[in-house]
């Protein structure tokens, strides 16, 4: 199963890719022990968002679904670990709110995926029936700033935004609990982007990454030749969508606040601009793309004001028109050109 | 011989580099964060806040800063995503290490930002008038709060135009909050909230709400909308005739909306607030003209931008009083009602119970031309509401927003 | 019903309708006819917007500026389609990245050139009573502008050569291309003639509203929402399209408040969209065979 995590799917599969892969990673876990503490949980912040990516990649770059939902299951998880945190009243339990947070979207994006696939919506559909059921959400959630939205303990407090739930904690030594924050929250999110990078991989190059792939390139034919493309379909968008919830979750669980503008637009879009600037044909893209174009943003936006949204504006139009494939796609290649094999088998997209 | 010799060197040497260090430490600057949106949707708001700030800023500098210390202004720009608030917040204190937080406009970014504040021990200043009913000890409020604004205007405007009142507020907690607030005081004086529309953000077209208006006949309407959306009402009630008295919390002070709009669109627009540029005291035409020496293109001076100055004056304040930057010190000089400042408006102190600002409010009345006329000084008013539904700081720290549904548990 | 009360609710459906086919308009030529997924929408609308506030401003009368504001979005929509969107006919959804950036640039580039709002120009005066109603004129001008642009869009490209040339373009580039028409120039008309229709509402609504750099993010939900429902072939969705959700949304409006309108019109895209999947063009053209 193992063999699964190089194949034709995915970008990078050679010896020279996988060694690279090691160096960051252990210069990653070293990370903390040099820097600044601010600048670790800043990182860790930026990594919470791109589980929410690496599904949207999943999904589109793989699958050929481009939904706008990715920010409506992150707010259902959001929200999910809110409400059962302040209801299990925190403590080691807020491991179960994250556990059935993201069970919770995962059951929506069965319903949702369900209702859309099996009605035969797809293209550009999809995405506009995503986007509703994303902005439907939003604006519900929205004016629920009354006393009589509540569910158990929990106040959802409308736009204003939901609070008071404990960070993910657990049990740890000398009868004291460890928080998630921080370092720990750190080191959590590299561990966890690790299993969900290589797990996903596996799944990309194994059959049913096989399939989905067929099944975006020509879904007749996949048809023809046999396969359920609804099932395939319906799973892709589960998994995606999942991969929102899980960024959903942590990101309450980081700031202790979750509101419907990270729901609605813009927010919506924002994951759409992460992968297409990444390259969404690519799983490794995404994860380098993503982490940078957020490490970019918030660096320009501290240092340039008012000129912030310009550069990035400027950043994204220069890399459509000069790197079709995706920024890092692109730089891949470049590099690749320069250094002859160093991305093994890569295969063109 | 030698040896003392060596000990009176050393000694001086050390009293010699207390002098320097002494002096080196007092010019060490004293850092205040600041988040304001000035792109985005909010720059009409936040980029008089800024102005505010700076001005503050440059004018205590030059004056020799506080306790001899220059004021260093670290600002980021949030763009409106309260994401970034939250990025930002944890920025400026964790890395950049300011003495005080100071921003946020929506109150949404305020309540993302205050449980990150709340975990470290930097105190925070909200600028802006809001819905009331915030009980932490890490924050202080600068803004108006309801009881200030519709305990004044609210039977104002029922004694001079009648008893039925319209309400179209946006469709979030501010608005039904303030629509709470306004339903309360309604009643007390005998009226009737004849109907309430709560209009969700970023709906710009209202000819079904100016039809509800006019079959609802009120004597006048509560507008708090929010948002420049929301703020095309004015200009299609206008082109619709509706011809009302209106009343509001929010409007000229914050979004100078009778200088946006083309007249008649704000016409008999009255509001209640702690600053208009429009006030005429030699303190509020002294502070006009600084901040126009400064900032010759501003096209209103709003209440937002006179409270971030004011802010900054009295965090001064504070500090010198409490000869410290601790927060726990500044508490201390709140506690003892000291935290008090000459402002442009009048003088306004922090009430230590629930640590918001008390305010000299005045209504205002705008004509068909647009201008401003101040109809009534209604003097100091306390921010009462929280110290009498239970809040007090100086006793324990609750670290939540209570609303009037919404009241700390008894016992 | 009273006639009062009739007249009433054609008079909101009108407005509805109205808002919905004149945000649509460009954008069903754009994203309709040529695919491509134009993020930047709400900027063209700010463009007719600012530019007929101008015009307004310096004397001219507000019919001409209203002209001059559609013109010139449309000028400048030609431009951008020579430049950037030129690129992105074979890889649609890479516009979107595109066109992102782009309203990105030019919203916060007004903000830094023109400030965070411009003083706004009053609405033409003239209203009318019905019963105890007073309502606007002006509000009839914007349902009569919707359905002009309706029937531009329906001249253009069904009774003008150029419209025959564009649609075979859209329907096989290459074919027309080997038959002699000049694509490119096709192309550059087509999305100039979409960004003066996004111009041309901004000018009109521009005397109603409020006036800040991202005043086109009010517009985009509904325009694109409007499209897509109408489905592939717009000269035959939009219109149904918009009558079908203003009518949906002056019930619900007139019925619950606008956040039950909001959301019950969104919701019912959904359902639409589900039990129509190629959109409205898609039903009404099945139903034709």
């Amino acid at each position: 199963m193992f063999k699964l995590v190089n194949g034709p799917q995915t970008l990078g599969n050679g010896p020279g890719f996988w060694m690279s892969f090691l160096v960051v990673l252990a210069i990653a876990i070293g990370y903390p022990f040099f820097a600044d503490s601010y600048d670790v949980g800043n990182f860790a912040y930026f990594l919470i968002w791109v589980f929410m990516a690496m599904g949207l990649c999943l999904m589109w770059g793989y699958g050929g679904m481009l939904t706008f939902g990715q920010t409506l299951f992150f707010g259902i998880s959001g929200y999910g670990y809110g409400v059962l945190a302040i209801n299990f009243e925190g403590g080691t339990m807020t491991l179960a709110a994250l556990v059935l947070a993201l069970a919770l979207a995962a059951l929506a994006a069965l319903i949702l995926g369900y209702f859309m696939i099996w009605g035969g919506v797809g293209g550009v559909f999809f995405g506009i029936v995503t986007l509703s059921a994303t902005l439907v959400l939003a604006f519900f959630l929205g004016q629920t700033a009354g006393p009589e939205w509540t569910i158990g303990e929990a106040r959802l407090n409308g736009f204003n935004g939901m609070k008071g739930m404990e960070p993910l904690n657990i049990p740890w030594f000398d009868d004291e609990q460890l928080y998630f924050e921080g370092t720990a929250l750190y080191f959590l999110v590299i561990a966890l982007i690790v299993v969900v990078y290589l797990a996903l991989r596996m799944l990309v190059n194994s059959r049913f990454g096989n399939v989905i792939v067929a099944v975006r390139e020509d879904p007749q034919r996949a048809e023809l030749l046999g396969y359920d493309v609804r099932k395939y379909q319906l799973a892709t968008f589960v998994i995606g969508s999942t991969l929102a919830g899980l960024s959903g979750a942590l990101y309450t669980s980081w700031g202790q606040f979750i509101q419907p503008a990270s729901i609605g637009l813009p927010a919506a879009a924002m994951p759409i601009v992460w992968v297409a600037f990444s390259g969404r044909g690519d799983l490794t893209a995404t994860l380098v793309g993503s982490f940078l174009i957020l490490y970019a943003f918030q660096t320009i936006t501290v240092h340039s004001q008012q000129a912030a949204l310009i550069l990035m504006g400027a950043m994204l139009l220069a890399t459509v028109m000069l790197a079709p494939q995706g920024f890092v796609i692109g730089f891949a290649r470049l590099v690749g050109r320069l250094f002859g094999s160093m991305t093994g088998s890569a295969k063109d997209k | 011989m030698n040896l003392r010799r060596k000990l009176l060197a050393l000694a001086g040497v050390f009293a010699a580099s207390t002098v320097v260090g002494g002096t080196a430490l007092a010019a060490d600057p004293l850092k205040i964060g600041l988040l304001e949106d000035i792109s985005g949707d909010l720059a009409l708001l936040g980029k008089p806040k800024l102005n505010g700030s700076q001005l503050a800023v440059e004018e205590i500098n030059k004056a020799g800063g506080i306790m001899g210390r220059k004021i260093e202004l670290i600002h980021l720009d949030p763009q409106g995503d309260n994401a970034r608030y939250q990025e930002f917040a944890r920025r400026l204190l964790n890395k950049d290490k300011v003495d005080v937080l100071i921003g946020g406009i929506t109150s949404a970014s305020r309540e993302a930002v205050r449980p990150i504040v709340n975990r470290t021990k930097t105190p925070y200043f909200y600028t802006n008038q809001y819905e009331g009913g915030v009980c932490d000890a890490s924050m202080v409020s600068i803004g108006a709060v309801p009881e200030q604004q519709f305990s004044t205007m609210i039977p104002y405007m029922v004694e001079t135009f009648g008893k039925k009142v319209y309400v179209i507020a946006a469709d979030y907690n501010f608005g039904q909050i303030s629509a709470e607030w306004n339903r309360k005081i309604v009643k007390d004086l005998g009226g009737t909230v004849v109907g309430e529309e709560f209009i969700p953000l970023g709906v710009s077209q209202f000819a079904q709400t100016i039809q509800n208006i006019q079959k609802a006949k009120p004597d006048w309407i509560l507008t708090i909308n929010v948002g420049a959306a929301q703020d095309s009402f004015f200009e299609q009630a206008a082109a619709a005739k509706l011809n009302l008295p209106m009343g509001s919390s929010i409007k000229v002070m914050l979004g100078f909306e009778h200088k946006r709009f083309a007249p008649p669109a704000l016409n008999k627009m009255h509001a209640v607030a702690n600053w208009f540029e429009e006030i005429d005291t030699p303190e509020a035409n002294d502070f006009k003209k600084r901040w126009r020496a400064k900032f010759p293109n501003e096209t209103y001076i709003n209440d937002m931008g006179y409270n971030a100055y004011t802010a900054i004056y009295m965090y001064k304040t504070m500090v010198e009083q409490a000869k410290s930057t601790k927060l726990e010190n500044l508490r201390k000089v709140i506690a003892a009602g000291k935290a008090c400042i000459d402002a442009p408006e009048g003088k306004i102190c922090v009430d230590p119970k629930s640590q918001h600002t008390s305010h000299r409010m005045r209504l205002i009345s705008v004509d068909e031309k647009h201008n401003v006329k101040v109809l009534k000084d209604y003097g100091v008013i306390q921010p009462y509401w929280l110290g009498e539904i239970g809040c007090d700081l100086t006793k324990k720290n609750d670290k939540k927003q209570y609303t009037p549904t919404d009241l700390p548990k008894k016992g | 019903m009273t006639i009062v009360e009739i007249f009433s609710v054609l008079y909101q459906f009108a407005d509805v309708f109205a808002f919905l086919i004149l945000s649509a308009a460009g954008l069903a030529i754009v994203f309709g006819m040529m695919g491509v997924i134009n993020m930047a929408h709400g900027e063209f609308i700010m463009c007719g917007a600012y530019v007929t506030v101008a015009l307004v401003h310096g004397g001219m009368p507000l019919p001409i500026a209203q002209l001059l504001g559609a013109v010139t979005a449309g000028i400048v929509g030609v431009i951008v389609e020579v430049l950037v969107v030129r690129r992105f006919y074979k890889r649609p959804l890479d516009s979107l990245l595109a066109t992102w950036g782009l309203s990105l640039i030019v919203t916060q580039g007004m903000l830094i050139l023109v400030g965070s709002s411009v003083r706004g120009i009053g609405t033409p005066p003239g209203s009318f009573m019905v019963g105890e109603y007073t309502f606007s004129v002006y509000r009839l001008i914007l349902f009569a502008g919707a359905v002009g642009a309706l029937a531009l869009i329906y001249f253009v490209f069904m009774r003008t050569r150029f419209g025959t040339l564009a649609r075979a373009t859209m329907q096989n580039a290459n074919m027309a291309q080997a038959l002699g028409v000049r694509v490119g120039r096709v192309y550059a008309l087509s999305f100039g003639l979409g960004a003066g229709l996004a111009g041309l509402c901004g000018a009109l609504y521009a005397p109603t509203m409020t006036l800040i750099p991202t005043m086109g993010s009010t517009f985009i939900v509904e325009s694109f929402v409007t499209v897509v429902v109408g489905g592939a072939n717009v000269l035959l969705g939009t219109a149904p399209a918009g009558i079908l959700l203003a009518a949906i949304r002056t019930t619900l409006n007139a019925w619950q408040g606008q956040i039950i309108g909001q959301i019950g019109m969104l919701v019912a895209v959904i359902i639409i969209i589900r039990l129509l999947p190629e959109g409205l063009s898609g039903f009404l053209t099945r139903r034709q065979r």
